[in-house]
């Protein structure tokens, strides 16, 4: 542990585990996830940076999305990202989240991912190397230092545009909202 | 062997065209109405796998091109071993205006994956396929995405280019 930090620990404990331990959930979309399992195994070894993979969306405080989003994968990703308990991050990896990618003109993709579920932070590149999924974290830790990392608080403020574009996307959702909706939003139905 | 197959295909089958480009590809090119015949046909001559149905568009010629492949497990057997795998492909055009076909299902029945992707993305309705629902896709199209004349950038621009983003609407 750095000694530096020792501070920081006793101000805001809660924060400082927080950082050091995001448990990613093991989510693959598309070709990205090829690059995961040499990161959370002995050649990069992820662990050393608290990031281990867990099953569940209960368990996670990381997402990240790795690699293309077709329609149908946008489905679980809404769902898989409103089962996780806060404080929540999201990172998008590669390109194609970010505005398709090499699928920009593609029927069934997902283009700009952050219409429709709040993003903390991009890795760019198609594909990333490990190494950049390491950057990314301490980024995370810098973001979270400074309070920066508020996708999740986001998502709550402006819950009614991110359902509206869900719904615009996948048309109606079988699902209740999960936080309220004022009626001030025009929900499109069908679209 | 492929001449043998050749030879019989063309005696049985008036409409067949038969051409061996290499060793190991024999290319059938047949009408709509006999293709259960020699699918059936082929069966029995121990082209007992179907690897693939595909569809290409000729919007051009205004047709669709069915193409099935098939191949067998002869180079395993005692007399035969040795030899590399032959795969006989099987091409046959139907019309763009009446989209429609009949299944086969019946003699292969691993078939019922492909056609029901063809249906999906090329709007082919296969006659008595008993689930014909789509594989993939959840969204509605006019018209299905891999014909020619699906236009993607239009439909990516109307339909996910209109989804404002989050920020823009503070």
């Amino acid at each position: 542990m750095d000694r530096n930090q020792i501070t920081k620990w006793f101000k805001e404990p809660a924060k400082m585990a927080n950082k050091y331990s995001l448990h990613a959930i093991y989510f693959c979309t598309g070709c990205g996830i090829i690059e995961v399992p040499p990161v959370i195994t002995a050649r990069w070894d992820a662990e050393r940076f608290g990031v281990i993979p867990v099953a569940t969306p209960r368990q996670a405080n990381l997402f990240l999305i790795t690699g293309y989003v077709s329609v149908k994968t946008l489905k679980a990703i809404i769902r898989t990202y409103e089962q996780m308990y806060e404080p929540k991050y999201t990172v998008g990896f590669g390109s194609c989240p970010i505005n398709g990618g090499m699928y920009w003109d593609s029927y069934n993709t997902i283009k700009h991912l952050d219409k429709y579920i709040p993003i903390d932070g991009w890795i760019a590149g198609c594909m990333p190397r490990p190494e950049a999924i390491f950057i990314a974290v301490t980024h995370l830790w810098t973001l979270i230092d400074k309070g920066m990392a508020n996708a999740y608080v986001r998502y709550r403020e402006n819950y009614e545009f991110y359902r509206r574009n869900q719904e615009m996307a996948l048309g109606k959702l079988e699902w209740p909202p999960l936080y309220p909706i004022q009626n001030n939003v025009r929900v499109v139905e069908n679209a | 062997m492929h001449k043998s197959i050749k030879e019989q295909l063309e005696s049985i089958f008036k409409s067949v065209k038969v051409t061996v480009p290499e060793d190991t590809r024999i290319i059938v090119n047949i009408k709509k109405a006999h293709v259960l015949a020699v699918l059936r046909f082929l069966k029995d001559r121990r082209f007992d796998h179907l690897a693939l149905i595909s569809c290409v568009d000729w919007i051009e010629e205004k047709e669709f091109e069915l193409v099935f492949i098939l191949t067998g497990y002869m180079h395993c057997d005692e007399e035969d071993k040795g030899q590399e795998r032959v795969h006989l492909i099987v091409k046959t055009r139907i019309p763009r205006h009446e989209p429609r076909f009949e299944t086969v299902t019946e003699i292969f029945s691993n078939a019922e994956p492909y056609e029901r992707e063809i249906y999906e993305l090329f709007g082919i309705k296969f006659e008595g396929h008993k689930r014909l629902i789509p594989l993939f896709l959840e969204r509605d199209y006019e018209i299905p995405p891999f014909r020619k004349d699906f236009d993607t950038r239009r439909y990516v621009k109307e339909v996910f280019g209109n989804i404002p983003s989050v920020e823009n609407n503070k």
